[in-house]
Formats: structure tokens, C-alpha cells, sequence
């Protein structure tokens, strides 16, 4: 189990963001196909057999979520892809869009056929200037190239690819939110049931994909689903990417198979810490995972796995925090982003998230009390679970394994007297 | 001493009577004792309590002061900088077991609220305290007057300026100083 | 083997239900209710705050947690939906523990306001908390406010509307006003800014939360963050009481709810009627109430002696009273007497009134429609069959085609329109609408249509031609002979004239041809044309055509006014009444004069001739809101004696010999019939004001100076009131295509510009200018000019405008107006509308009697 570059194969080729480029690299080989002689239960089966799940962090199986769309409904389908990357510590979707917008292009291009949705949108974080911009020469590019628009290769389908820049809010990565957003309303997030396949974007069956997932996806269709399954393990199928972050070497987007191991990742891949130092914690999925300790360096990295060593794979953002690391600041960063980010709607994240943050500021100022700790652990069990969309599971689940983890830090840091006041840490 | 005896009894109810004991004939010795012995005693008795101390006070020339917790006559406090207390929340005339208290609220120029009436009816009064434990501002407290007697029902009704303390304080300046000198240390 | 006598007797579908087990009780509800409405409906207490009936739930404040077996975390029950076989616990020790934790949330920031807050004593929170929050002290120890982003600073008190004041610091972000705003009446002035926990609730930028539903905002918030100006700091609510009552104005009786103490009404609220209403209740109903406060209220009868009126007693006034009726009684005869009454007063005044004159003076010469002109003269017009049609305001909310003609919904009767708002929205209903002017509630309709001013038959009769072309008509109406029944009498000629196109005409024909239960509305636009009867001949064609007055399907009507118009109808307040209310009255009333009466237009031209001599008004005021100022002011004036009954000094009660006081709907029982025919009591909130007397009493007064009693005891006019009411059937007659003959109207003059009197936004007739707090919307007589005509003229809201009008005859010669201009963002076009609800500005001297659209000029009059 080792680096298997699939989709970060060609990010060397500047060409390769252009049509020419990428038919010469073997691109828009099985949107032709998928076009000319699948049908859509065609794609779906090959799809749900190659075990690809959702990239995005939930992990959800992509062939399954698009069967859930309901082939009878009179109403316009849309495919949304979520290219709204605010999850701290990941980076890897701006990359696909930077380096490879084709194959996103193409992958989007096929998600949408297999649902039967004539228009595709891109949600793109406002923020990507240069992928935005990168994305929509790309997307005009394959208009250009009749990849796209009306009547492709002669087959008699339609398909329209939109880019749409998201404003500025995390909470917009949640499926409900960013099809809130794109329709041009307040980006809160919805109850679900109903869920997006039956009723989503303007009350039609929608599927949001993430830029990653939607990238495999030509693969699939070219080498067929069951390809995809020779590497990676037999419940994470595949390759991954993965961002990895913080005191590392070597930062940067690495692409692994499924089930390599962490120390892998972090000393093949990364070069391993600067100076030799030791690992204090790794948060292997982005910020909204679980900390994990350094003992568990030698744990696979894939779904079940992680999920055993009681955290979460998530985006594969592995942000890696050396011993010099002040646990109780890395909480602060953490839960006032969280509640910075949260949409304000329900009750428990919007003010367990504001609450957090001021005890955990008050312990990192030094004011903290004893029953501090024990307040903030029942406090996020009180968030967990509770809300209508996991951003209060996210801003809960790290703090909790933090307090179970590095408690002694905490107590350290309330008993202390001689406390570094927070403007030492310039983070605002 | 007047035993009770019962007449008749059945199932339901029972009827008693009250029958007074006896009283014995006095006699001579009875009657001297009554008029030769007790009378002078009497007379000693009244003598004796010339010289001690009165237990009584000469009111209205001396008045005792009351324990602190006496509930007396109503007073509507202020803050230090002279602002009432009162924001005519109603929970004294709700806590009232009297309806006594009857207020209108108002609002003044810096958008707060205070009573426009506020009337407290001292016929109706029990001086229970209740008002004062349901104030949440620490508005209304019962103080030490019980001095407030008047001829007309009309002169019962206690408006919001009569209750009002006034502003400010008249306070003893050496009392002023200590508390200054005491703060210090 | 299924029993063919119960299949016969099965003619609905049985609604599938879902069995369900809540706290160890089996309950069975429909399929589709949530968790949340079996609890309600088995009176098992769920907290919540976010959640309401007429709302989609959002599951935002998260406090109707349930726990549900199989389900790992705790649901809220608003939002799940009911199963088969759930087994729901409402009071686990989970589901106390976590509305603990909810009620710890919100608590955390919420201010200690309670003592100063209006809420106090109703509010959800206080409640919630009492009952499902912490008994012990908080664990929060920090400074508690809602901070104003980026400021260490807690939120002001912010006037927001004219009558909402805003405290962001209670808030507790349940969205309620901002859904309700957007969900169920389609207004966006009031939204949510920024993000999480800083999110405000606030006026959208540089507006004000002003709609005509704005008050219903401030009765849905749960706390006390949205706040009415008028009950600020008035009163607890733990020391008023509340008795029933309905909306005095508008003809969909919406139910209100009065809060009094012992000495006045401090306030009205909603009493949800499905029926009716639906819990929402316009603003005009709302602090309507406040005409029975007002220091403008007569309080005791007035005598005009030498020019100026004095205030005299009961007695004095009725002795004059009587003295010149029987005056001019003897000397001319009944048939000079005359009354008018306002059809917004109560079903007992309304009979009384038709008893003095009919059976105590002997006089046919009543009416209740002084707002209209040109009125109808037989009983058989087809205005009045369509006006009786049975309506049902609840059935608009499940009709599948909405078609409304002639009328500015919205300010007419904005309970209807609430309900046409539903059936878009939930039934995904088409909403047509056809109008000479633009409308707020044609908003969400499937096609607005604009016709030329004028032209409202010829519009209608191209939607009968269109629905003959297409073959869509009812098939056993003869249509036969419609080439000389209807002028024009081509579909494109019809077009043509009216100004829609004929690819529009059909498509709103053929898809009220395929609906299945559609609903026709005519408004007052329509009853206000001296064309009414035309016009409603054309519209009972329509109505012919697609099977609806046939009774086949759907419902059709020319919508009642005024709260108690359909009350007047049914009782018979109009000279040409049916043979069978003939007939019944003269029972009740053991006479019955013999002469026709006179209708008001008959009335004023015998007032200035030598036919009526002597008039009674009662709670009306013709010379401010009827048609043509000066005719009907002249008229008045020509009187030998008039008499006139109202709540306060008008430009009517200027013109009279005696002012007799009335009482408002707040201060006696009575009962509005509205225009679904539907009769609905209200109750006395307050002791009468001053000297004043409820209508009936007054008349009674009236009457028993002259000789006569019209009732004995309340009881027995009641009695005589529902006879009435049941006897009362809607006219029936021979179903054939009627003859609309269209005329244009005179081309206008250059320059000069349509004009449409009537009521402002927030305004309704004459009584709603003593509403302080209607005042604050709208608080003087205003122009209402379209963006685009503004920007010609150079003319913004508040600059005054001079209106002036000249047309050579009749005596509308020279008459000018200065209005304040307001500058409509609905408006479109040329028209202008001016409100006649304020004394001041009498802008009913452009309206005139004989043509179908009044014009003016207009000119802006430069600031010095």
C-alpha cells in the first residue's frame, strides 16, 4: 500500500487543462462511451461496483446515492458539484481544479447523464480565484471542443455546465445549505428527510458530489468498476487524496491508496517532522475529526480503520501537530472557527459553539476553573447529535476527543500561574 | 375547673354541658381576708413599683426603635446617581395578596421604563412584605414608619411621590467621614 | 365480496391513517402529520418554540425533542414524520435532559429583561423555561448579552416599522417572523442578517417593516424581541381580560380577540377561524380597535344652532328629531323621508333601521350602498345575483384556478388573498388576475393581465368568446345567438380594446375550462363602476360558460365590501328587495309602505329636487367616500333636514342639523354577516364612550320619540334577525348568456392622467383616521404614483402635488387638491390612486357619478 497517483497523474502537464491536452492524455474517451452505448443503470452499476464512496468526508457510496433519484419524477434533475473546499487543513479539491478541471468536467458530465440532469453546477468557494478562473476557461474550452452544450456528439443529449462562486461560509459545504445558497437564499441548512435525491435544488432531485469523487469517476467508466477495487482494501476501494499539513517536511496533496499506513504518509510521503521532534496529535481528516494520539501513527488509512481508532477519515486533510503544540490554543483555533462558521439556525450549535469558545478562551487566558473541563465535555454532548446538520458534530466530536485525550493539558493550563496571555499567538 | 358533662349519647353526636364547680361559702375569715389583707398589700404592691424602673416608654415623647426587619410603611428606592428603581413591572401589585398596588407604566425620553401612576392603597395593606420579596430591582422595601395615621380614606393612597425617597440622601457628614476613613483601611 | 349498499354509501376515499404509540397511548392520525401534530392532537404537551400550525417546520430552536425507539438520537418531533408502529416517549428521562439543554442555550444570552419586557406573562420562554428549564443556578459565567458583531455593545431598542420596535438581545432566532413574513404573505421586508450567533433580525436596508401583515409578526414572535409600539409599556397582560369580537372593516370577518381591563380595550390579537382567517390578521383589523379610544369621538348628541354645534342631551336632540320628522312627515308624506345606513355597522342596528323607516315612518327610501353611484333599480339586476352568490373564503385555498377580476385584492379583503397565497403554494393552484391597475396580489400570478382603463366587460366578454372558440363552453348553455349578445363581439376585437393579447385571453380560458373546482372573484373595482351591471353581466357569462352558477362546480362572486354588506343584503336594507323579504318584513313589521322606494342616486337628485326632504345617516359618511363631492354635498345641503349618526365629527355631520353619537363595535354586542354569508358574534370590550349608544338603541330612542317601538327586548330583535337571515335565499333565476353592450368612454383629455379614489394601504373608509396607530403608516391623504410617472415628473415621495381637475360640466369645474405624493413600487403606468379615508382631503371632487374613469391633472408644486 503505497502512493498510486490516478488523479494527480497529470498535474505537471500545464496542457493538460486544456481539451487538446487531455484527449491527447486519454480524456473524454468514456463520456464518449458513456454517451454512445451506456445507458444510465449502466453507469450507476458500474459505479456501485467499484465501491467508490463520497470524497467529500462523509464517505457515503456514490453509486448508491445516485440510484436514490427517482427515474419517474416529472421534475428537472440537477448535479451539484461541491467544490466549496472550507474544511480546515484540506486543500486537495483545489488542486483537481487547478491542474485537471477536465476531468472534473468529465466526471461531472457523467454524474449528471446517469441521473438524467441536463444542467450541472459547480459550486466553487468564492474564495478560489485562480481555480475559478482556471475552471470556467476550462468549462468554455470543452463548449469550444462540443464536449458540452447542446446536442452532444450527435447523441441528441443536452448538458449545461454552470459555475456558481459561493460567498464566503463553511456551513455552504453541507449539501442543504449550498442548494440553499445556489437558489439565492440564506445558506442554512435544511431537515432532512427530505433528503437532495428526492427533493432538493428548487424542490428537484438533486445530487451534490465532491470535486474528488466526480473526478474518479471517468475511471471508472474507462476501466471498468470492478478496476477500481484492485487496490485500496475491500470496504475503501481506490485511492485517496490526501492534504497533508502542519509541522511536516514536506506539506502538500498526496495521492495514496487506500489502507496505506499513516506512518507511511506522514514519513514516506512527508519526510517526517522538522527536527525530529515528536508527534503529539494528528487529526487525520480534517478539523471537524477526532484527534488521534501518536501511538496510532501505524493505523491504515481508510474508512472502517480510522473510524476504529475513534476518529474520522473525513476529506483526508492529516494536519500533524508536534509536541511543542499548545492543545488547549489548538482547541481555541478549532471551536471559534466553528462558531464563526456556524449558520446560526439551530439552537444547540449556534450557541454551544459561542459558549465553547468563550470557556476555552477563558482557560487559555488563564482564568480557567477546575469544573471548566467537565462544563465543556457535557456541553458538546449536549451539541452532539443535537443539530440539524453535522457542523455541530463537527465542532463537538474534536473537543471532546481532545478533553479525553490531552485532559492533563487542560488541568496544567487551569492550574498554571504563569500563563502566556493569547495575543502572544497572533491568530486573528 | 367547670367540668363538662355529658347528658346523652347516641350513634351520631354526643351532648355535652358545661356545669360549673361549686364555689364554698367565704366565710368571716373568708371575708377579712378580702378586705383587711389584700387591700393594704394592694397598696404596698403599687408603692413598691413607684421606684423601679417602668417597663413602658413614653411614647410619643420617646419611640422604641423597631427591629430591623419590621415591616412598616412602603419607600420606592433610587440608585446612587439618583434614577429610580422602580421599572413598573407589576410583580408587586401581582404578588399583592391585598390589591393594594395598582401602577401604570410609561416610557421617558432615554426609551426606559418607569411607573407613570403608582399607588399604593394603605387601607388595603396588610404589610405582608410581598411586594418587596417579588421585586426584582430591589425597588420597594418596607421600612420603620408606622406613624401614619390620617382622617381621610384619601390620605391612604400613597402615590409614587410620596413613596419615593428623596434625592439625595440627607446623610450625617460625620457618618460620611467614617465610612470614608473606614474604607480606607 | 365487497357490500355494494356501502360501496354506494363510500363517496369520499377514506384518508389512510398511521397508528402509532405515544407515552403507552395507541393514537391514529392521518398519514403525512408529523410526531409533533399527534401529540397535539391527543393534548400530550410537547414544548416548543419555533414550530407553528400555519408554518413549514424548520426544526431550528430544536425543544420539541421526543425520544423514539430505534432511533439512536433524539428527534424533534416537528419534523418527523408519524410511522407505523413508532413507539414515542415524550418525557424520558432523555427528552427532559435535553429540553434542559435547549433552555440552557437560549437562556445563556438572553438579557434579564423580564421585568421591563412587554412579553412578561406571555411569553413562550418564560413559560418553557418555568416548566422545562434548570431549577438550580446557571453554569454560565459570563457577561450575558446578544453583542452587536465586532462591538462590545448590546443591542438597542430599534424602531423597525412604524408600529414594531425591535430588541435583538431577547431574540432567539426562531426565524418565526421571517418565515411567517415570507411563507404566508409573500412580503420580504423583514430578514435575517449575518451569520450564527450574530445573526440580527432586521428591516431590509433603507426599509421598514410596513406591510399590511406586519402586526401578525409581532403576535407570532415567542419573546419579546418584536414588540408593538402601540402596547409598549401599556398594561400586563396578567391584568387584562379578553372577550371575542370581528373585524369591523373588511368582509372576511376575521376573528379578533380584545384585551381590556375595566376601563377600556388596550388591544386587539388574532382568534384562528380556519374558516375564515387562518390565524393572520390584516393591521387595519388589528388596531382598528382604536376608534373606540379616540379623544376624536362625539360624546354626546350635537344640535346646530345658529352655525355651530352644541352639545346637548339625548332628550333635546330627540325632541328636534322628532319634531321636524313628523314635520315633514305630515305636511309631504313618508315618501320625503329617507335613510341611509353604513353597511359596516351590526345586523340588529341594520334591522332596526329598516323597521323605523319601513314600518315606524313608512317610508321604502333606505340604502345601504352611499359609497356606490348609478346603483340598480330592480331586484332582478344581475349585479345583485352575481353579489349573492355563496362564497366560501376557506374553498380558495383548495381551488386549482383562481381568476380575479376588477379588484385590488389585497386592500379589499386581505384574508382572501392569504388564502389565495395558500392554494398557489400548496396546491401549486393558477392564480389569474385581470385589472385595469397593478396590484400587490397579483405577485405570484400565473398572468397578470392589465386591461385598458374602462374596458372590464370587453375583457370579460373576450374570455367568453375565447372559452365558445376553443369549444370549451358548458355544453347545455345556448350560445347560440352571441354574436349580437356581445359588442364587440370578435375575440380580437375584444382584444384589441381592452389591451390583452387573444394568445393570453385563451390561455386563462382554457385553463379555467380544465380545472376542477375553479374560483371567479369580482372586486370592488368592478362594484364601484357605474358599469357594475354590464360588467357583472359579462362576468355571469363567464361564470355560465364553465358550469359554475349552474352549481356544477367552483364557486363564483362579486365580493361583498364592507363587514356586514351581505348582512344588509340578507336583511333587506335596499328599496327593490325580493318578493319573499317583502314578504317577511311586512310580517315582522305589521306595515309596509306601499310607494317604491327611492336608491341613493334617486335619493340626492330628489334631495336637490322636491322628492326627499328629510334624511337619516347612520354611521355613514357619503360626502368624504362617495362618488362626486360636490352632488352629493349639494345634495345634502338641499335638505330641509338631515340627521346624521356617527362614531366621530365628519364632513357629513358638518352638513347636518342634529349629531346623534354611536357607539363603536367594541363597546356593544352585536354581529357582522360577512361575505360568505357566514354570521359571526362580537362582544363589548368597553363601556359605551361618553353619551353614546349602540345603533339599535339609538334607533330605538329615535323611534319611540316619534310615537313608535321598534322591539321590545334585545331578544326579540334578535329573533326577527335570524328570521330574516334564514328566510333569506339567494335569488334564483333561468340560466342563459346575458347581453353586454360595450360603449367606450370618452377619450380624456391631453395631459391628463386616470385617477382611482380609495382607501390607502393601511386605511379603510372614514373611521380608521382615528387609529393613531393606522396613522403611523399612513398618516395623511396620499398620491400614489408609479416609479415610472415619478421619475417623468420629477416628483418623490413627500412632495406635495398639486391634483386639478376641469371638466366643463356637472360642476366639477376647477376642483384642486394638494396631496402628498408616494411613490409606488407597485403602481405601473400612468394611473393614480388617492386615498379618501382622510377628512382634510376630500378627493372624491374628481370622482364623478356618470363616467366610468375620473382624470386630473396633476403638477408638482416646487419646494420654497
Amino acid at each position: 500500500m503505497a502512493e498510486h497517483k490516478l488523479l494527480l497523474a497529470h498535474t505537471d502537464d500545464p496542457q493538460h487543462k486544456t481539451v487538446a491536452g487531455y484527449v491527447a492524455n486519454g480524456g473524454y474517451r468514456a463520456w464518449r462511451k458513456v454517451l454512445t452505448s451506456m445507458t444510465r443503470d449502466e453507469v450507476i452499476t458500474e459505479v456501485k461496483a467499484s465501491g467508490l464512496r463520497g470524497r467529500g468526508g462523509a464517505g457515503f457510496p456514490t453509486g448508491l446515492k445516485w440510484s436514490f433519484v427517482p427515474k419517474d419524477s416529472p421534475k428537472p434533475r440537477y448535479l451539484v458539484c461541491n467544490a466549496d473546499e472550507s474544511e480546515p487543513g484540506t486543500c486537495k479539491d483545489r488542486v483537481l481544479l487547478e491542474c485537471d478541471p477536465q476531468a472534473v468536467i468529465e466526471g461531472m458530465a457523467i454524474a449528471a447523464f446517469s441521473i438524467g440532469s441536463h444542467l450541472a453546477f459547480n459550486y466553487i468557494r468564492g474564495e478560489f480565484d485562480y481555480p475559478i478562473e482556471v475552471f470556467e476557461k476550462a468549462v468554455e474550452d470543452a463548449y469550444d471542443n462540443g464536449h458540452l452544450g447542446k446536442n452532444i456528439y450527435g447523441t441528441g443529449y443536452d448538458l449545461d455546465v454552470v459555475t456558481h462562486t459561493g460567498g464566503g461560509a463553511y456551513i455552504c459545504g453541507e449539501e442543504t445549505a449550498l442548494l440553499q445558497s445556489l437558489a439565492g437564499h440564506r445558506g442554512m441548512s435544511q431537515m432532512k428527510p427530505p433528503f437532495p435525491a428526492v427533493e432538493g435544488l428548487y424542490g428537484c432531485p438533486t445530487v451534490v458530489n465532491n470535486v474528488e469523487t466526480l473526478a474518479v469517476v471517468p475511471h471508472l467508466i474507462n476501466n471498468g468498476g470492478e478496476w477500481y477495487k484492485t487496490f485500496g482494501t475491500e470496504k475503501s476501494a481506490g485511492t485517496k487524496l490526501f492534504s497533508l499539513t502542519g509541522h511536516i517536511n514536506s506539506p502538500g496533496n498526496y495521492e495514496l491508496e487506500m489502507g496505506t499506513s499513516l506512518r507511511y504518509l506522514i514519513e514516506e510521503m512527508g519526510g517526517g517532522i522538522p527536527e525530529g521532534r515528536k508527534i503529539k496529535a494528528i487529526i487525520p481528516g480534517g478539523a471537524s475529526c477526532p484527534f488521534m494520539t501518536a501511538d496510532q501513527i501505524d493505523t491504515p488509512l481508510d474508512y472502517e480503520a480510522i473510524a476504529d481508532a475513534g476518529s474520522m477519515l473525513g476529506s483526508g486533510a492529516c494536519i500533524i501537530l508536534d509536541e511543542r503544540t499548545d492543545i488547549v490554543w489548538a482547541t481555541y483555533k478549532l471551536i471559534k472557527f466553528f462558531k464563526h462558521e456556524s449558520c446560526g439556525k439551530c439552537t444547540p450549535c449556534r450557541e454551544g459553539t459561542k459558549w465553547l469558545t468563550q470557556l476555552v478562551e477563558r482557560i487559555l487566558n488563564g482564568e480557567g476553573e477546575e469544573s471548566d473541563i467537565d462544563k465543556i465535555d457535557n456541553i458538546c454532548h449536549n451539541i452532539l447529535g443535537r443539530t440539524i446538520c453535522p457542523l455541530g458534530d463537527a465542532a463537538a466530536m474534536p473537543v471532546i476527543s481532545v478533553i479525553q485525550r490531552f485532559r492533563q493539558d487542560f488541568v496544567d493550563r487551569i492550574k498554571a500561574k504563569d500563563v502566556l496571555p493569547m495575543e502572544q499567538f497572533s491568530f486573528n | 375547673m367547670n367540668k363538662l358533662k355529658t347528658i346523652s349519647r347516641t350513634d351520631d353526636y354526643v351532648v355535652l354541658s358545661r356545669e360549673s364547680r361549686p364555689v364554698p361559702d367565704p366565710g368571716v375569715w373568708g371575708m377579712l381576708r378580702t378586705t383587711v389583707v389584700a387591700i393594704p398589700i394592694g397598696f404596698i404592691t403599687v408603692f413598691k413599683h413607684l421606684f423601679r424602673k417602668s417597663v413602658t416608654i413614653e411614647y410619643p415623647f420617646k419611640k422604641r426603635p423597631m427591629f430591623p426587619r419590621y415591616r412598616g410603611l412602603h419607600y420606592l428606592e433610587r440608585y446612587e446617581d439618583g434614577t429610580e428603581r422602580c421599572v413598573c413591572c407589576g410583580l408587586c401589585a401581582a404578588a399583592c395578596p391585598a390589591d393594594a398596588i395598582y401602577m401604570e407604566p410609561m416610557e421617558n425620553e432615554n426609551g426606559e421604563r418607569l411607573a407613570k401612576v403608582y399607588e399604593i392603597n394603605m387601607i388595603r395593606c396588610i404589610f405582608c412584605g410581598f411586594c418587596e420579596e417579588a421585586c426584582p430591582e430591589e425597588a420597594i422595601f418596607l421600612g420603620q414608619e408606622y406613624e401614619f395615621a390620617t382622617d381621610s380614606r384619601d390620605g391612604f393612597i400613597y402615590n409614587k411621590e410620596k413613596l419615593l425617597v428623596t434625592h439625595p440622601r440627607p446623610e450625617n457628614t460625620l457618618k460620611k467621614m467614617w465610612r470614608k476613613v473606614r474604607r480606607f483601611f | 365480496m365487497s357490500d355494494t349498499a356501502t360501496k354506494d354509501q363510500k363517496t369520499t376515499p377514506a384518508v389512510e391513517m398511521v397508528s402509532l404509540t405515544i407515552d403507552g397511548r395507541p393514537i391514529s392520525v392521518k398519514k403525512g402529520a408529523t410526531v409533533l401534530d399527534a401529540c397535539r392532537q391527543e393534548n400530550i404537551p410537547v414544548p416548543t418554540f419555533c414550530w407553528h400550525p400555519k408554518l413549514r417546520s424548520v426544526g431550528a430552536c430544536r425543544m420539541c425533542y421526543v425520544e423514539i425507539e430505534k432511533f439512536p438520537k433524539l428527534m424533534v418531533s416537528c419534523a418527523t414524520e408519524a410511522m407505523n408502529d413508532m413507539v414515542v416517549l415524550t418525557d424520558s428521562e432523555k427528552c427532559r435532559e435535553g429540553r434542559k439543554a435547549i433552555i440552557e442555550f437560549i437562556l445563556l444570552d438572553h438579557p434579564l429583561d423580564c421585568p421591563t419586557c412587554d412579553k412578561g406573562g406571555e411569553c413562550d420562554l418564560q413559560d418553557n423555561a418555568f416548566e422545562y428549564g434548570l431549577s438550580d443556578d446557571t453554569r454560565f459565567a459570563f457577561r450575558k448579552a446578544r453583542k452587536i458583531r465586532d462591538k462590545n455593545s448590546t443591542f438597542d431598542d430599534l424602531q423597525i416599522g412604524p408600529e414594531m420596535v425591535r430588541n435583538q438581545n431577547r431574540c432567539i432566532l426562531c426565524y418565526k417572523c421571517v418565515r411567517a413574513n415570507e411563507e404566508a404573505f409573500g412580503e420580504y421586508d423583514i430578514g435575517a442578517y449575518q451569520r450564527g450567533h450574530n445573526t440580527e433580525i432586521d428591516a431590509a436596508p433603507g426599509g421598514q417593516v410596513a406591510s399590511l401583515y406586519s402586526g401578525n409578526l409581532v403576535e407570532i414572535c415567542p419573546v419579546g424581541a418584536l414588540t408593538s409600539s402601540d402596547w409598549r409599556y401599556k398594561i400586563r397582560v396578567w391584568n387584562t381580560q379578553t372577550v371575542p369580537s370581528i373585524d369591523p372593516y373588511h368582509a372576511d370577518g376575521a376573528n379578533l380577540t380584545l384585551w381590556k381591563d375595566a376601563t377600556k380595550v388596550h388591544r386587539a390579537t388574532s382568534r384562528m377561524n380556519d374558516d375564515t382567517d387562518d390565524g393572520w390578521i390584516s393591521d387595519i383589523a388589528r388596531y382598528g380597535y382604536q376608534i373606540a379610544t379616540s379623544e376624536r369621538r362625539i360624546k354626546a348628541p350635537l344640535v346646530n344652532k345658529n352655525g355651530a354645534m352644541v352639545e346637548v342631551s339625548w332628550e333635546e336632540a330627540l325632541g328636534v328629531i322628532s319634531r321636524r320628522f313628523k314635520e315633514v312627515k305630515e305636511s309631504q308624506g313618508a315618501p320625503c323621508l329617507a335613510g341611509v345606513v353604513s353597511p359596516n355597522l351590526d345586523l340588529k342596528t341594520l334591522h332596526a333601521f329598516n323597521k323605523l323607516f319601513r314600518g315606524a315612518l313608512g317610508s321604502n327610501n333606505v340604502d345601504y350602498r352611499s359609497d356606490y353611484s348609478n346603483l340598480p333599480t330592480d331586484a332582478d339586476s344581475t349585479y345583485g345575483f352575481m353579489a349573492s352568490r355563496s362564497f366560501s373564503i376557506d374553498a380558495v385555498a383548495s381551488s386549482d384556478v383562481i381568476f380575479v377580476v376588477g379588484s385590488n385584492l389585497i386592500r379589499e379583503h386581505p384574508n382572501v388573498h392569504l388564502k389565495t397565497r395558500r392554494a398557489i403554494f400548496e396546491k401549486l393552484s393558477w392564480l389569474y388576475t385581470a385589472n385595469p391597475i397593478v396590484t400587490k396580489s397579483a405577485d405570484c400570478s400565473t398572468d397578470e393581465m392589465i386591461y385598458n382603463l374602462g374596458t372590464d366587460e370587453v375583457f370579460l366578454n373576450g374570455v367568453t368568446l375565447s372559452l365558445i372558440q376553443q369549444g370549451l363552453a358548458d355544453k347545455e348553455v345556448d350560445t347560440g345567438k352571441i354574436e349580437t349578445l356581445l359588442i364587440p363581439n370578435t375575440l380580437e376585437k375584444c382584444a384589441e380594446t381592452c389591451g390583452v393579447s387573444v394568445e393570453r385571453i385563451n390561455e386563462c380560458a382554457k385553463r379555467l375550462a380544465n380545472s376542477k373546482s375553479p374560483t371567479l372573484i369580482a372586486g370592488e373595482l368592478v362594484s364601484n363602476s357605474i358599469a357594475r351591471e354590464n360588467i357583472a353581466k359579462s362576468f355571469y357569462n363567464v361564470a355560465l360558460l364553465l358550469g359554475i352558477v349552474q352549481g356544477k362546480r367552483g364557486q363564483a362572486a362579486v365580493l361583498a365590501k364592507a363587514a356586514n354588506s351581505k348582512g344588509a343584503e340578507a336583511l333587506g336594507l335596499f328599496p327593490e328587495i325580493s318578493a319573499t323579504q317583502t314578504a317577511t318584513l311586512k310580517n315582522q313589521f305589521q306595515s309596509f309602505p306601499e310607494l317604491a322606494g327611492a336608491n341613493w342616486d334617486a335619493m340626492l337628485s330628489g334631495a336637490q329636487g322636491e322628492d326627499i326632504k328629510a334624511m337619516l345617516i347612520f354611521g355613514a359618511n357619503p360626502v368624504q367616500t362617495g362618488a362626486d363631492y360636490n352632488h352629493i354635498k349639494k345634495s345634502l345641503e338641499s335638505l330641509d333636514f338631515l340627521v346624521v349618526a356617527d362614531l366621530k365629527e365628519t364632513p357629513t355631520t358638518a352638513l347636518a342639523d342634529v349629531v346623534l353619537p354611536l357607539s363603536s363595535f367594541a363597546e356593544y354586542d352585536g354581529s357582522f354577516t360577512n361575505l360568505e354569508g357566514r354570521t359571526q358574534d362580537f362582544c363589548a370590550g368597553m363601556k359605551r364612550i361618553g353619551a353614546s349608544l349602540p345603533g339599535y338603541e339609538a334607533l330605538n330612542r329615535i323611534a319611540q320619540s316619534l310615537g313608535f317601538s321598534l322591539y321590545a327586548d334585545l331578544s326579540s330583535l334578535q329573533d326577527e334577525v335570524s328570521e330574516l337571515l334564514d328566510s333569506y335565499n339567494a335569488p334564483e333565476r333561468k340560466h342563459f348568456l346575458m347581453e353586454s353592450h360595450f360603449q367606450a368612454p370618452p377619450a380624456p383629455q391631453e395631459n391628463s392622467l386616470p385617477l382611482f379614489a380609495g382607501d390607502a394601504l393601511h386605511h379603510f373608509g372614514h373611521w380608521t383616521e382615528m387609529c393613531h396607530s393606522l396613522l403611523e403608516f399612513n398618516p395623511e391623504a396620499a398620491l400614489e404614483i408609479s416609479a415610472d410617472l415619478a421619475s417623468r415628473l420629477d416628483i418623490q415621495t413627500g412632495d406635495s402635488v398639486r391634483v386639478l381637475c376641469d371638466r366643463g360640466d356637472k360642476g366639477n369645474k376647477g376642483e384642486k387638491l394638494i396631496l402628498k405624493a408616494l411613490v409606488s413600487d407597485i403602481l405601473e403606468g400612468d394611473t393614480l390612486l388617492a386615498s379618501h379615508n382622510f377628512a382634510a382631503k376630500p378627493v372624491n371632487c374628481f370622482t364623478s357619478r356618470d363616467s366610468r374613469v375620473s382624470y386630473v391633472r396633476i403638477e408638482k408644486i416646487e419646494k420654497q
